[in-house]
């Protein structure tokens, strides 16, 4: 895993363009140009992010001291393939970076640095790339600006001065809350826009700023910014501001002394991808991808989501680990009825496409501790534990949590299997872990932020005690085990 | 529920010592085409009670020329192990019970779910 925090990244050789009418232009010269693209990724899954770049685009990326975000360079060639990242919400082409920006000492004087800056920054090749990815998108007409995602709470202010912002949760939300001033830019301008056209015939270009601002040392707030620089910007390419209709969203992204300008490639966040039905504590895909890529399924290995919801972790393996077999179980009616409502929503897609439809994976209702399965029949478990917050309580994680990673254990294969667990409640998950080192050994953990809470995602090796013959699970369980019928642990405590 | 999800299903009622594998009486199945994978399919093989899926693919009419024994050297078979895969992952009971061998206990599929719930006196 590569995570190399070096210096400033040079985007690529280019020149400064005083003038930018010809950006407007559709003529490329079809010269392959190197650009650095940056993407947002949930945040604690930037190595997994970096690794799947590798293996998918074969080049390194640096992870950013901003959490959340990895860079990596790409020729122009190449640029499709960023579209087949799984790990990604958003993408952006980087126009320019500082590693460390020295901002000025007073609000009035760093605002008009930012707006001088717009007219000096090498924005060619970014734009160029832009259009580029332009042709591999479906003509959808205008890009709409504050998509809600349902069932996800709204994040906090962003320009908050702790140096901890989560923006990556609802990147289209911020950033409508970012830009309400864009409005105040004048409009009487239009006049003028129209009759400075590029080149006739020429479509005039709207656009919209949004700027993610963390750290507590910055005189300004993420609003001044956004505004002060796309009023510059608009100055200087003669676009139209427009918030919610743009072709163009542009990106001022400050975390303490780290600037990166960059331009959207992606028009609304990845992560929601495969669900079409929704319920109310639905994992982003991107996160599902992630929890999946860190336990690497095999060919055949059988994979459990004990406790699915409405699917999204099984869903996303069956597409992207599709040499594997999922079963997801819940003992909820209408979660198994939405998980199959999104397995169908997806097989058709893939039917209407042309494709083989059918995925790899099952659904079953039940309940987890009391599995209706075979006894070491399982390689991997990998599940959304309910946290307390949203689902369930924590008086019920407590019993909960015991004996569902029992009953885990018992399904899961002995030495070679493996879970993949999100919780929010650590103290009880690791409290319940801790009792169970017969059975359980934690390998590492990841840590997370699913909807402004903080998780742990535990990675979990399955030891190679067979089940009902460690202290813990004989001993522990004994009302448990005889409730479910287990003759052979009763033997071994009478 | 595919007869892969079946192999691996067993009975959990109270009491009961051989609960596997469950009987399968379906009033509605389907196929689903998917896409084959020899690798999948071979490697799946020996983590099946084979008995329990020659068995299923009886109960269901689906048998065809399956052995009753796993044949030597299945993994260069491609006829072999396209018989199984399509038992495997492209027949779906999409209404019907799963019965408990041993208590007679009927769990209901509907909509391809098995409902593998118990009340409070048989857990």
């Amino acid at each position: 895993m590569s995570s190399q925090e070096d210096g400033a990244a040079e985007p690529g050789p280019e020149t400064v363009e005083p003038s930018n009418s010809s950006n407007d232009n559709d003529a490329t010269t079809g010269d392959i140009i190197s650009v650095t693209i940056g993407a947002t990724v949930p945040t604690g899954f930037e190595h997994t992010a970096a690794e799947e770049v590798k293996e998918k685009i074969g080049v390194d990326a640096r992870i950013s001291k901003d959490r959340g975000r990895i860079y990596f360079p790409i020729t122009t060639d190449k640029l499709f393939q960023v579209h087949r990242l799984r790990s990604v919400d958003n993408l952006f082409v980087v126009v320019e970076e500082y590693d460390s920006y020295q901002f000025k000492e007073s609000k009035e004087e760093t605002l008009m640095e930012l707006q001088q800056l717009a007219s000096t920054l090498p924005w060619t090749n970014a734009l160029e790339v832009w259009k580029l990815n332009r042709t591999f998108k479906k003509k959808k007409g205008y890009r709409k600006g504050g998509n809600g995602t349902k069932g996800k709470p709204k994040s906090e202010a962003p320009d908050a001065t702790v140096a901890d912002t989560e923006q990556q949760e609802l990147p289209q939300t911020t950033s409508t809350e970012e830009n309400q001033t864009e409005e105040s830019v004048p409009e009487a301008e239009s006049d003028t826009q129209d009759s400075v056209e590029a080149a006739p015939g020429a479509k005039l270009i709207k656009f919209r700023v949004t700027c993610n601002r963390a750290g507590d040392k910055h005189s300004f707030s993420s609003n001044e910014a956004a505004r002060d620089f796309g009023g510059a910007v608009q100055e200087f390419f003669q676009w139209k501001a427009d918030m919610t209709k743009f072709d163009i969203e542009v990106l001022l992204n400050i975390h303490n002394s780290e600037v990166v300008i960059g331009i959207a490639l992606t028009e609304e966040s990845l992560h929601r991808r495969n669900i079409s039905h929704f319920g109310p504590t639905t994992l982003r895909s991107t996160l599902c991808y992630g929890m999946l890529r860190l336990c690497k399924p095999q060919p055949s290995d059988i994979i459990l989501d004990p406790m699915c919801g409405t699917g999204a972790i099984p869903l996303e393996g069956a597409i992207e680990f599709n040499s594997s077999f999922y079963i997801a179980g819940d003992n909820y009616d209408m979660a198994v009825n939405r998980t199959v409502n999104n397995i169908c929503h997806i097989q058709k897609r893939r039917a209407d496409k042309g494709s083989i439809s059918g995925l790899p994976i099952d659904t079953v209702r039940w309940d987890l501790c009391s599995l209706p399965m075979r006894t070491s029949s399982v390689d991997i478990i990998i599940t959304d534990m309910p946290f307390g917050k949203r689902m369930g309580s924590r008086k019920k994680n407590w019993d909960l949590y015991p004996s569902c990673l029992r009953e885990m254990a018992r399904v899961c294969r002995p030495g070679s299997g493996k879970a993949v667990l999100l919780t929010q409640d650590k103290k009880c998950f690791s409290k319940a872990i801790s009792r169970m080192g017969g059975l359980w050994k934690k390998l590492y953990t990841v840590w997370v932020n699913v909807g402004g809470l903080h998780a742990g995602v535990y990675l979990l090796k399955r030891t190679e005690a067979l089940f009902g013959q460690t202290p813990e699970d004989v001993y522990e369980s004994r009302e448990a085990v005889s409730a479910r019928g287990d003759e052979k642990a009763d033997k071994e405590i009478s | 529920m595919k007869l892969l999800t079946h192999n691996m299903l067993t009975s959990h009622v109270k009491g009961v010592i051989k609960g596997y594998p469950l009987l399968i009486k379906a009033t509605e199945v389907k196929m689903n085409e998917v896409e084959f994978n020899p690798q999948f399919v071979s490697r799946m093989i020996p983590k099946l009670e084979w008995s329990a899926l020659v068995q299923a693919a009886d109960e269901l009419g689906q048998r065809q020329d399956l052995p009753s024994e796993v044949v030597p050297d299945y993994e260069k078979d491609e006829e072999f192990l396209k018989k199984v895969h399509r038992l495997l992952l492209e027949v779906e009971v999409i209404e019907g019970c799963l019965q408990c061998p041993e208590s007679g206990r009927e769990f209901p599929i509907s909509r391809g779910i098995p409902n593998m719930l118990l009340s409070e006196d048989e857990a």
